[in-house]
């Protein structure tokens, strides 16, 4: 039956031609489509992890405390301590967000003061990597403030003006004044407008003494996201060694609505290869119906041998199998090595990489794709296959076999 | 000796379009094991039909059919497909070889389909071709051999299979006099030998020389029986 079935799908030669090159063409287009959501949503994971850290460390349901006060890590030293010794490869790093009043010479914005550790890898993304022109706030004889561009355009200052904050009823200094060290290009205008960075120490000695709003933990070994385990061993670790008024979150608590974009993208995926592969289903359904009529005398002399409709009907599916993987297979070769190019790093071409920096995606990718999601791709084959091939095999399992070999086609 | 065949006040209507034609009018028929049987008549006489029913491709309309005592007229489709495979051969009028496999392959196909190891099925039936003269053609595809070549190759591939009851319908009506005698030889040795049983379909005066028994047919009646030394 392999070799009839197979002589059989070799038969129209054209239209088996076409139909598995439309198969080729789906599965190649799904191992593309999986492995480029592998750029992206590690592209995001690893942009947004560069900024909210892999986990965080802050007082419990801090979203919902209004006092500037009561929303304070306290003992910051102590609980860095603390983290380094449960996860002693991780990078630590306390952030204090003020919300303050910031004033030019002629003009005011509320803004958030944004206290950052000088070396660490904050300050590094959202200082250095957006400085236009100045150099990042560093710990001296004057505080400096780094402003975002657009902040800096509304308030009529430059890198050298002064700038004042006011920050009343907190623990601090409660005002001070900044020189702007620095202008910021951030990536996304509602940020670049109301944010201003400046030294964690400055921070506190304005608003918070010995306090932080969260502290951030960086994994060094968390580079994708399908590390998922390994992340919350690590929170479990950490979630013993700080005090109870304190919890411990993973990015995808501390950013919901972002984790639940990067998680959109497997069912949009989904969507998409069923829709895919339902267009080139119908294809395999007329190449295997034209397929039985043009052959129902053939058919009824095998029934006539002894093959029963069982048989028949498997010979049917098998030919739809055999169709459909002979274009899997070419489709997965094509794909895989136009995954194995895009895995060496590629850029969106013109200005859309630029464009879609701003959701977060990073200038080049590197195209990722598990065995799961190649295993689904050809699932998906095998199920076309078998799904296209039920109603002709149905057909040609119900023929008699005398009627069948009167048949003229 | 029970009857390995036997067909019981058998009718056979045909309907179309609201229109009845019927084809067999109350045959009665039987033929043992190890006999070589013809069933003559003139065309429209209901030969095909009667081979049809005795063989189980097709279902009376009324009447009974036993084969190898198993009634086959109230069996499913699959059971009587099963009975085919196992326990009857077929040789069509028209060739019906598989066009895309090769003679050896066609051969082989009965063979393939009761599940024999390639190696067991492609020895039979190149021993079948090689009977009918056709092992220089095993690898030729239907369309690559004449009328009468495509033939031999159709009677090979219900040799092969060694059934307990060969119907042949019109099966040296194709066949150059040499093939034919070769053909008829060779049937009735395995009719000696191994006892399969034969009943054809035929006018043709080559083959009614050599069977023992000739029923014939007429409108769909028997209407008379020869028995032959």
């Amino acid at each position: 039956m392999w070799t009839l079935a197979w002589k059989n799908v070799g038969r129209g030669r054209g239209r088996s031609l076409v139909t598995a090159g439309a198969v080729a063409a789906v599965v190649a287009l799904m191992l593309v489509m999986y492995g480029f959501s592998g750029a992206v949503l590690n592209g995001m994971f690893q942009n947004l992890t560069r900024t909210t850290g892999h986990l965080v460390l802050r007082v419990k349901n801090a979203e919902s405390v209004r006092e500037f006060d009561l929303s304070l890590v306290r003992g910051v030293p102590e609980l860095k301590a603390a983290i380094a010794r449960a996860l002693p490869e991780a990078d630590v790093e306390a952030v204090l967000e003020v919300p303050a009043l910031l004033a030019g010479e002629t003009r005011s914005r509320g803004v958030v003061l944004l206290g950052l550790e000088p070396d660490g890898h904050l300050m590094k993304e959202l200082v250095d990597k957006y400085r236009v022109r100045g150099a990042p706030p560093a710990d001296g004889d004057g505080w400096s403030a780094a402003l975002g561009l657009a902040l800096a355009q509304a308030l009529q200052v430059d890198v050298g003006n002064p700038v004042y904050a006011f920050a009343p009823g907190t623990d601090g200094l409660g005002a001070a004044a900044f020189t702007v060290s620095a202008v910021l290009d951030l990536p996304e205008s509602t940020l670049e407008a109301r944010t201003a960075a400046l030294t964690l120490q400055a921070a506190q000695e304005l608003a918070a003494p010995d306090a932080a709003s969260r502290i951030v933990v960086f994994l060094p070994w968390l580079k994708t996201l399908r590390q998922a385990d390994r992340l919350e061993e690590a929170r479990t670790e950490l979630a013993a060694v700080v005090p109870e008024d304190y919890e411990v979150l993973t990015w995808r608590e501390a950013q919901p609505a972002l984790a639940a974009i990067l998680d959109m993208m497997g069912p949009m995926l989904l969507i998409y290869a069923v829709i895919f592969f339902v267009l080139a289903g119908l294809l395999v359904v007329n190449t295997v119906y034209l397929g039985l009529v043009e052959r129902i005398r053939e058919f009824g002399v095998i029934i006539a041998l002894g093959a029963d409709r069982w048989r028949i009907m498997r010979l049917v599916v098998l030919e739809s199998l055999l169709l459909v993987t002979s274009g899997a297979a070419v489709g997965g070769v094509l794909g895989g090595l136009a995954v194995w190019r895009l895995a060496q790093g590629f850029s969106l071409p013109g200005t859309l990489a630029q464009q879609y920096a701003e959701f977060g995606l990073p200038v080049v990718m590197y195209a990722s794709i598990t065995p799961g999601q190649v295993l689904q791709v050809f699932a998906f084959a095998v199920l076309t296959a078998i799904a296209s091939a039920l109603w002709p095999a149905w057909l040609a399992g119900r023929l008699e076999p005398v009627e069948a070999m009167r048949h003229v086609a | 000796m029970p009857a390995l065949v036997e067909a019981r006040n058998l009718h056979k209507v045909y309907r179309a379009d609201g229109v009845e034609t019927p084809a067999l009018r109350g045959v009665n028929f039987s033929a043992r094991r190890g006999e070589f049987t013809a069933i003559a008549g003139p065309s429209g006489s209901g030969k095909s039909t009667l081979l049809h029913l005795l063989g189980g491709l097709d279902l009376p309309t009324e009447g009974e059919v036993w084969l190898d005592g198993e009634r086959l007229d109230d069996k499913g489709a699959v059971a009587r497909a099963r009975l085919r495979l196992w326990k009857v051969g077929f040789v069509f009028q028209a060739y019906n070889l598989i066009p895309v496999l090769t003679a050896l392959e066609n051969a082989a196909f009965v063979l393939e389909l009761r599940g024999l190891p390639a190696r067991e099925r492609s020895e039979r039936a190149r021993a079948a071709l090689a009977e009918l003269e056709m092992e220089g053609y095993a690898s030729r595809k239907p369309n690559q051999l004449s009328g009468g070549q495509q033939q031999r190759v159709a009677v090979a591939r219900a040799l092969a299979a060694e059934p307990a009851v060969i119907f042949a319908d019109e099966p040296t009506a194709n066949l150059d006099s040499k093939t034919g005698r070769a053909l008829i030889e060779y049937m009735k040795r395995l009719n000696r030998e191994k006892g399969v049983t034969f009943i054809f379909s035929t006018h043709d005066p080559r083959l009614l020389e050599h069977v023992r028994r000739v029923v014939h047919l007429e409108d769909g009646r028997i209407v008379g029986e020869e028995e032959r030394g």
